[in-house]
């Protein structure tokens, strides 16, 4: 393949929001051979979900 | 959460900002304001001890503002990283500069009040945007009188009171002096959401319906049989897979539905009971108390989120979500800039993870020309071989600070541990987890030639990974270990007990060295990955799946049943946001058709599979002849379609039509009179317990499409719930303003159509006029239910399963929407559950992005922790097979001796269920073999 | 005489109840000292004739969760 830029795309991927979205976005990009900055504003990850006791419609505990 | 903050390719950037994001796509720069942490990340090891001494107490956000938490905290447990951190804004040293407690307590000196503000630039190729949501905040809104009385909360607070984890440890009490199991407690949906009065939020927030369910049932579960639980609604929007039956689940077990509007909230002064005024569907007023009131709180833009977009110059929408079209989800107005999750618009759990790897996939797609260039991988020395070596023990007992030799007295348990068989070598730590002991374990290990290791310390769950690899290190197999929980699972719970604590962490170590004399090394184990897809379906999902797996190099068959790509999309016109169906359908069929890396192949259908993740053969019938196909992954994307019925006189009178059969008819009506639709027709009852999810926004879309020809014509919509959900709220809201009349029915009493000369008659019972109504309808459109093609055949060929209505069955309905149990299978689209196009989309990307992590590879790493079977023992007699739910253990004939089990090493999750099983024990488990298990058991006996 | 006091071996399941017990010491919660735990992969790898080696071998009580 011809690439009219001469640089090369970078293999990194910035993903912003470490809740289980941004989450499943890291995993995937970095199991699939990207190299990826997931950038939270709080102290840790985890975001909305981690809040809450069990999910439906199994009641899984939703850690 | 876990896997994310040990991936050696993820970077976790914590207290992050996001300035702005300077270049082009494939090449940005993005430049990241890092607040202090005021800990060292490298040094804090999380026990908890300056918590202990910080005196400055601060309103706890992640429960909700309950409790209170210190100034240094984390989050909550589990959190990742699990590293303390200074709240600046109210610690009182970085605040006055008093205390410095924490410095004090702190063992490690891990503490830095100097920590200042870093600016970062990295540069990526894309950008994810994922940052949420905010809760809607009723506090400012006094009809909901949130602020004025203790015992009205928000679901999100209820959240927090239910959790084992959280401030009453589940138990559910009132808020008040002296608390008490509340007796009933009522559920206000749409706080803050489809309301355009007060909270001016006109959009549906599309999950507080199921929320508020699950709480109440949760609620009953914990309070029993007397509690009372109420929910008033408008409509109940259970849109989601297997969601209407959890709703009637909610009904059977005694949680009321009340269609109200509720219009006053007041207390009791004395005894603080909460009443609440409302009216009733047909407009009576009523009124009843209740001990609590959970606002069901909907979602709202995030402001910082709107920050981010505002740094980053893309666009929102009218809600201020981040602006995407239907037929390119989760792209922004800003080329390499993707969006997943509520940040895009309100949506569940399973909806948001879908595209969170859309984006991934996406983002790859865009990228695929560096794959691989920035990953990192570890190099370990060569192992040494162990065989023939008799076992020679090592045991670390960690102090873990005081956490557990402020309790346990550690020397006693190290010179008990001298005392043990094999054992050669014993040491304490204060931290054996710490980096310099690390190092030097690996210097201890290869000088001693110690073969098998003990770690005495927290948990294998968060530690075992880290010990492991320093056995790596040192040339041992990293199975060569073996951990004692002596801290979560002893002195932390026993600290009261000191001898007892004590006696129990040295049987727990005599355990684990009896065990550990048995370990074996386990060899890695890989395979090798086929890089070809297979798509099966040619409808929209099937397409976009393949030819995002195309553009990143993946050839992929699709394998169409029918003579014609496009599937149930072939019917559509139009979006919920009015985009053109058949120009995009068009589009997308001619790039597969023309695509190097994508074969179609229609009128062909999948007989039968074999073979497992990254290997499987399919058996294909082609025109009428048989082809095998070999490849790496599978999507499963075989659709669904309207079904037909026999109600409403369809099939007998052309005047009533289902779906889009509807504009053919409508097309040829002269200025009619009277149009009918009638919703949920074989959707939400016996036969198919479900909701078809798109039925409501579709006969609504058509009701806007007749008013606007004809705005004379009375539109009436015959309907259950109208369940527009999300942004599609919008539609009904026009609907409404267009004279759209809505007649609400019920299950028992249906409407009834019978035939005149002249008009259609539509008999129907009108709840709030309390009336029957008779409509001379000219025309009358069915939303029939959804359902999926036949999928049995295609679920026993892979493996697969499928629900009782015949849809394919995710891993997990939650966390993983789009893999099956079965590894390298994945479904998208109509076959997972109806939904609109949009969803469709991006739930094929999704799985694309799910293949994508097994296709880029040439050989995977699977965990070598699976079944053995000794093919002298085994009878063959298939019970193994049966009671595995992966898939992974088959029977092969083997020359002489008949049917032998095998198990397929790459699909084996490690369970045991088959070792359990085995009436032979003719199957152990790799590293916890039987003599293993037993070892320990008979070491503290 | 001392009360008797059982000792309870608990086989537990590492996804669930092994994370449980690791979850009630972070929660700093109290309990007997008189279980000793045995981390399986499943609740399912416990092969009934566990238990009963168990009890054979002295145990007072046996705990499988998961």
């Amino acid at each position: 393949m011809s690439r009219k830029k001469e640089q090369k795309n970078i293999g990194a991927v910035m993903v912003a929001g470490g809740g289980i979205v941004g989450m499943q976005s890291a995993l995937d990009l970095a199991d699939s051979g990207f190299y990826v900055y997931l950038v939270e504003k709080s102290s840790s990850i985890g975001g909305a979900m981690a809040r809450l006791d069990k999910t439906f419609p199994t009641n899984d505990c939703a850690m | 959460m876990v896997e994310v903050g040990r991936h050696p390719n993820i970077e976790l950037i914590t207290l992050g900002e996001i300035l702005k994001v300077d270049g082009e796509p494939g090449n940005f720069t993005a430049t990241i304001k890092k607040k202090p942490r005021y800990v060292d990340e490298t040094k804090c090891i999380a026990c908890g001890e300056c918590v202990k001494k910080c005196p400055k107490k601060v309103p706890d956000p992640y429960n909700a503002g309950l409790i209170k938490r210190k100034a240094i905290y984390v989050q909550y447990e589990q959190a990742v990283p699990l590293k303390y951190a200074i709240d600046p804004e109210h610690c009182l040293k970085l605040t006055k500069d008093k205390c410095g407690n924490c410095e004090e307590a702190c063992p490690t000196g891990a503490i830095d009040y100097g920590q200042k503000e870093e600016i970062l630039e990295i540069n990526i190729g894309a950008v994810i945007l994922s940052s949420g949501f905010t809760p809607f905040n009723p506090s400012e809104y006094d009809n909901y009188q949130y602020s004025s009385f203790k015992n009205v909360v928000t679901a999100m607070e209820f959240e927090r009171i239910l959790s084992a984890a959280g401030p009453t440890q589940g138990e559910i009490l009132t808020i008040e002096k002296e608390p008490k199991h509340p007796k009933k407690i009522a559920w206000l949906q749409c706080v803050g959401s489809r309301d355009i009065n007060r909270a001016k939020n006109e959009y549906c927030s599309s999950v507080c319906c199921m929320y508020a369910i699950k709480e109440s049932l949760i609620a009953k579960e914990h309070l029993g049989k007397d509690f009372e639980p109420s929910i008033f609604f408008m409509d109940i929007r259970a849109h989601g897979k297997d969601f209407e039956k959890y709703y009637e689940r909610a009904k059977k077990e005694g949680v009321r539905f009340i269609r109200s509007r509720v219009h006053t909230i007041s207390e009791d002064p004395k005894t603080e009971t909460l009443r609440i005024g409302y009216l009733t569907e047909s407009g009576k007023v009523e009124k009843e108390d209740f001990d609590m009131i959970v606002l069901s709180v909907g979602m709202t833009a995030n402001a910082s989120a709107r920050q981010v977009a505002d740094n980053l110059g893309i666009k929102l929408n009218r809600y201020n979500f981040v602006k995407t079209d239907d037929l390119m989800p989760v792209s922004t107005s800003r080329d390499g800039i993707y969006t997943a999750g509520v940040m895009q618009g309100c949506k569940d759990i399973p909806q948001s993870i879908v595209e969170a790897s859309a984006a991934a996939c996406y983002a790859g797609m865009k990228l695929a020309d560096a794959r691989g260039d920035l990953v990192k991988e570890k190099k370990f020395p060569v192992e040494n071989s162990i065989k023939d070596q008799s076992p020679r023990i090592g045991i670390f007992v960690c102090n873990c600070g005081a956490n557990i030799g402020g309790i346990a007295d550690v020397k006693s348990i190290v010179e008990y541990a001298k005392t043990l068989p094999n054992v050669e070598y014993v040491t304490e730590n204060l931290f054996t987890c710490s980096q310099d002991t690390q190092t030097n374990m690996s210097e201890i290990i290869k000088e001693n030639k110690l073969n098998r290791i003990v770690v005495a310390a927290c948990t294998p769950r968060t530690h075992e990974p880290l010990f492991q690899e320093t056995l790596r290190n040192a040339g041992l197999n990293p199975y060569l270990f073996e951990m004692a929980n002596i801290r979560n699972q002893c002195t932390w719970v026993h600290s009261k007990e000191k001898e007892k604590a004590t006696a129990k962490a040295k049987e727990l170590v005599k355990m684990a060295a009896a065990r550990a004399s048995l370990l074996e090394a386990i060899p890695d184990i890989s395979v090798n990955v086929g890089n070809k897809a297979l798509a099966v379906g040619g409808g929209v999902s099937g397409i976009t799946a393949a030819l995002s797996l195309a553009s990143q190099g993946f050839f992929t068959t699709i394998v169409e049943k029918s003579d014609k790509l496009g599937g149930a999309a072939k019917h559509i016109a139009k979006t919920s946001n009015q985009e053109d169906v058949q120009t995009f359908l068009a589009d997308i069929i001619e790039k597969a058709n023309n695509h190097p890396n994508v074969e179609v192949l229609l009128n062909a259908e999948v007989t039968d599979a074999s073979g497992f993740v990254g290997n499987f053969e399919t058996n294909i019938i082609h025109n009428g002849e048989e082809k095998t196909l070999s490849h790496g992954i599978g999507i499963i994307a075989t659709g669904g379609d309207a079904t037909d019925t026999e109600e409403y006189l369809y099939g007998k009178d052309a005047r009533v039509t289902k779906w889009n059969d509807f504009e053919k008819a409508f097309d040829k009506a002269d200025n009619p009179q009277n149009i009918v639709f009638i919703q949920c027709v074989g959707s939400r009852d016996e036969n198919r317990p479900y909701c078809s999810r798109v039925c409501c926004t579709s006969s609504v879309m058509k009701a806007l499409d007749v008013k606007k020809k004809f705005p004379n014509t009375n539109v009436f919509i015959l309907y259950r719930d109208i369940r527009t959900y999300g942004e599609k709220e919008r539609l009904y809201k026009e609907a409404r303003e267009a004279g759209v009349i809505f007649i609400k029915y019920d299950l028992e009493n249906k409407p009834i159509v019978t035939s005149g000369k002249k008009y259609l008659e539509v008999k129907v019972f009108d709840p709030i006029l309390q009336t029957n109504l008779l409509i001379e309808a000219d025309l009358i459109n069915l939303a029939t239910a959804i359902a999926p093609s036949d999928n049995k055949k295609l679920a026993a060929a892979y493996k697969l399963s499928v629900n009782e209505d015949n849809f394919f069955m995710e891993a997990h309905a939650k966390l993983r929407p789009v893999d099956f149990t079965t590894d390298g299978v994945f479904v998208c689209g109509i076959a997972h559950y109806p939904k609109p196009i949009e969803e469709s989309i991006a739930q094929a990307m999704a799985a694309a992005s799910r293949a994508t992590i097994i296709l880029s590879k040439s050989s995977i790493r699977i965990s070598p922790l699976v079944s053995s079977v000794d093919k002298e023992k085994c009878i063959g007699c298939g019970l193994c097979v049966e009671v595995c739910s992966f898939a992974a253990i088959i029977l092969e004939d083997v020359e002489g001796k008949g049917l032998r089990a095998k198990n397929i090493e790459a699909s084996c999750k490690g369970c045991g269920l088959c070792a359990a099983s085995c009436p032979q024990k003719a199957i152990d488990m790799l590293h916890f073999k039987e003599k293993q298990i037993f070892a320990s058991i008979q070491a503290a006996a | 005489m001392a009360e008797f006091e059982p000792r309870i071996l608990a086989f537990l399941c590492n996804w669930c109840a092994y994370a449980g017990a690791d979850l009630a010491g972070v929660s700093r919660m109290q309990y007997p000292s008189n279980i000793r735990a045995v981390r399986v992969m499943c609740s399912g790898r416990v092969d009934p004739s566990f238990i009963v080696r168990a009890f054979k071998q002295g145990w007072d009580g046996v705990l499988v969760a998961g």
